[in-house]
């Protein structure tokens, strides 16, 4: 009998069989003239991201452990401005109103860009007009908004308290009182909402109308299709704002800096805000301003971390 | 060469040349360029250009603008271009120290005198003493600057800054609010003696208007303009530093107790209807025409000489008087307080030589009197000062009046850091947040920290 040949898979050609015994970085020249073009192609960026993102991320560890005035040598001190954080009543003030105003603004900011987007995704023939009224305020400089705010918020002629006091009620110095600066603030926070709400707009766009059809045939009202089916669906977009806004939110400075210098009683004094007045108006503090924007790096890197972490039971990525 | 480019050359040079004609005639003529575009920087190789910046706005810009102008006409050695930067608080250095880290910082720069320490501190500025001996400026300035402002342009014996002008607070009142209130002029003409602070809280609070729960008219607001902690603590005696101890003394018992008689007046006025009233015009970079002064609604001004100057473009009818400042109880002497500014050479300055002889001219006898005369502030050259020519009759009361009973803020290396942390105690006060005490023991914590962890003491008593 005919004994048949072996059952074999077929020859694998030989180039890949090198290349699989090949060490990972072992390139052909073809291969090397290959990544040499992609990286000449992407040195703009390159050069940019070491020059003017990694190495001043260095710089500014390196003098976090210095006490330097941002003239001369800088002095070795340790860890000494680390330290200082615990007994440094002006460092928690600052700490405290960011994270207040950052776990305001960032909540308040997804409910408006959802409301925004919704508003601009109504099938209506006018609506490039709505659009653009509503992305309008998106595009002004912030501390031209800061400006307009300041005059709307006026506690004597300002237009809200004008309309406050028509309706009876007894409207608050806004920017200059404690309780509410803050929260003014947030409000200003809102005028930017249009850049979040184009992209949530975009979201919306991606969600199948067949699904909004078949719940509809199902009798699902507006209120249980927006929560069953595009809020479960625009999750991941959320989840990109609220990233994008927690990092905004903890580098809060312009409004701050236009509006109140800060006050009033340090109530609006944001941990950016503490920072740029060690590094430029008291003299040899830039050692200390270093170790606050690590702190700030991070703390924005681990609120980060938690917000992926937990992302995982409430992101919906199935249509996506 | 074929008839046709004999036919253009002949067109353009009139005959026919050859190619070694072409090529000399090509040389001479690119030297010739090359000398007619070397001439004018040779020429201008001659005069230094020198960059003078400078936060200054309104009358100030302009009058500096005039003696930059009156500079450069006369000097052989260099051109000053002024350059306004934009309005920041006094303390905030930012533009200038990015500048100067960048390599694109200015030759000569206006700074308030009483951070000068700090800077300098921080290696921010050029020590000048060699300059000015070069210069034939004795760099003690001895005899030369009135005394304070001198100090304050010294830092750990070196010179580090020319003083300019230097300026007096005083109490300015509408005459026309105080009458029409029923209030007797009398006791507010300075002929008549100092007044007490209760005594202008009892007018202030004739002079106050409400519309509902807001003011519309404000007899005296003491926290606007130069109503600062320095202006009370002085008033009461107090003292900010303590030399032997190199401790700052913002609670100092003085201190605490000029602190309280501001915490008392805005509870009784009511803080928060009264911040309303005025926040707008507190508003950094607010222009004068928003101020309640100028509008005629707030009657008693604690401000400056300057203001003589600001009247007549702001509001020319008002009728006002100019009194010293309070005492808090009948018999003390008033007391007031002196700032200014002054000039200096930040690290970096492509031409110092030439920066420090635009400084000499300008904080000089041609460039004090100019700004005395354009802003009413007050000269700091011993000799410009004592030229009563220069002055009108409120102003001269200024300098025969004030100028003696005024104090000065301590020249620290730790200068901005003080103010900024007083300046937040004193807002706690003012808005009735936090008692003087604590408030002023957190500002003294926080800036006795950075003096000691800087390494600055001992710091030597400046000469009064």
């Amino acid at each position: 009998m005919n004994t048949l040949p072996p059952l074999t898979t077929p020859a694998e050609p030989t180039a890949p069989a090198t290349a699989a015994r090949r060490r990972p970085w072992s390139l052909t020249r073809n291969e090397r003239k290959n990544l040499g073009l992609g990286l000449l192609f992407i040195s703009p960026w390159l050069v940019g991201f070491f020059a003017f993102l990694l190495y001043p991320i260095y710089y500014t560890v390196r003098l976090s452990f210095t006490r330097y005035g941002g003239f001369g040598e800088p002095v070795w001190i340790g860890l000494d401005n680390y330290k200082r954080f615990w007994t440094d009543g002006l460092f928690h003030t600052s700490l405290w109103n960011t994270l207040y105003y950052t776990g305001l603004a960032v909540p308040i900011g997804v409910v408006v860009a959802m409301v925004l987007a919704l508003a601009m995704n109504q099938p209506l023939p006018e609506i490039p007009i709505y659009r653009t009224i509503l992305y309008l305020p998106s595009v002004l400089p912030l501390f031209a908004i800061s400006f307009i705010f300041w005059a709307l918020l006026d506690p004597n002629k300002g237009v809200v308290n004008e309309f406050l006091r028509l309706l009876g009620f007894s409207p608050p110095n806004w920017f200059g009182e404690v309780a509410y600066a803050k929260i003014a603030l947030v409000g200003l926070a809102q005028f930017g909402a249009g850049q979040a709400a184009l992209i949530f707009l975009a979201g919306l766009k991606g969600i199948p109308q067949h699904l909004y059809e078949a719940s509809m045939i199902d009798g699902a009202g507006a209120w249980s299709r927006f929560r069953n089916i595009t809020v479960p669906l625009m999750t991941p977009v959320i989840l990109y704002d609220l990233i994008l806004g927690l990092s905004l939110g903890l580098q809060v400075f312009t409004q701050s800096y236009i509006i109140t210098r800060g006050g009033p009683a340090n109530s609006t004094t944001f941990i950016v805000y503490y920072l740029y007045n060690n590094a430029f108006k008291f003299g040899g503090q830039m050692g200390y301003a270093s170790a606050i924007a690590v702190f700030l790096f991070v703390l924005t890197f681990l609120i980060a971390i938690v917000v992926f972490q937990t992302s995982s039971r409430w992101v919906n990525y199935d249509l996506t | 060469m074929t008839d046709s480019r004999k036919d253009v050359q002949t067109t353009l040079f009139g005959k026919t040349i050859t190619r070694r004609r072409l090529v000399q005639t090509a040389a001479v003529a690119g030297a010739a360029a090359s000398t007619a575009f070397h001439a004018p920087a040779v020429l201008g190789q001659e005069k230094a250009k020198v960059t003078f910046w400078t936060t200054h706005t309104d009358v100030g810009f302009d009058s500096l603008k005039t003696i930059t102008d009156m500079f450069n006409a006369q000097s052989q050695d260099a051109t000053v271009e002024i350059v306004q930067r934009p309005a920041a608080d006094v303390e905030d250095s930012s533009g200038l120290i990015t500048a100067v880290r960048g390599g694109s910082g200015p030759d000569v720069y206006l700074l308030d005198r009483f951070i000068v320490a700090e800077r300098a501190g921080q290696g921010l500025l050029q020590d000048i003493s060699s300059l000015a001996s070069d210069n034939g400026l004795d760099p003690s300035l001895d005899g030369v600057y009135i005394a304070f402002a001198s100090a304050e342009a010294h830092f750990n014996d070196g010179l580090f800054a020319l003083p300019f002008d230097t300026d007096l607070r005083a109490l300015y009142y509408n005459k026309k609010l105080l009458t029409d209130a029923g209030i007797d002029l009398e006791a507010w003409d300075p002929k008549n003696g100092v007044l007490t602070w209760d005594a202008v809280k009892e007018a202030a609070a004739k002079l106050d208007v409400k519309d509902g729960d807001s003011f519309s008219t404000v007899g005296f607001v003491p926290y606007y303009n130069q109503g600062w902690h320095y202006t009370y603590g002085f008033s009461w005696g107090g003292e900010f530093f303590d030399y032997d101890k190199c401790e700052v003394t913002p609670d100092n018992p003085k201190v605490l107790e000029a602190m309280q008689w501001v915490y008392d007046y805005t509870k009784g006025e009511g803080a928060d209807a009264m911040y309303a009233f005025i926040q707008g015009a507190m508003r950094p970079g607010a222009p004068p025409n928003e101020s309640p002064w100028n509008q005629n609604r707030l009657a008693i001004n604690l401000t400056g000489d300057w203001e003589i100057a600001n009247i007549p473009k702001y509001n020319p009818d008002l009728d006002y008087g100019i009194t010293y400042l309070p005492v808090p109880t009948d018999g003390m002497d008033s007391t007031t307080w002196a700032g200014g500014w002054s000039m200096v050479i930040p690290q970096g300055a492509k031409e110092p030589e030439a920066a420090f002889k635009f400084m000499q001219y300008a904080c000089g006898a041609d460039g004090q009197r100019q700004y005395t005369k354009d802003t009413s502030h007050i000269p700091t050259l011993l000799e410009v000062q004592k030229d009563k020519t220069l002055y009108d009759e409120r102003h001269l009361f200024f300098i025969d009046e004030l100028l003696a009973t005024a104090k000065n803020r301590p020249p620290l290396p730790v200068g901005a850091k003080y103010w900024a942390e007083m300046t937040s105690a004193w807002e706690k006060i003012y808005l009735n947040l936090a008692d003087p005490a604590t408030a002023m023991g957190e500002a003294k914590k926080n800036t006795q920290a950075d003096l000691d962890s800087g390494g600055f003491c001992p710091i030597a008593k400046p000469a009064s």
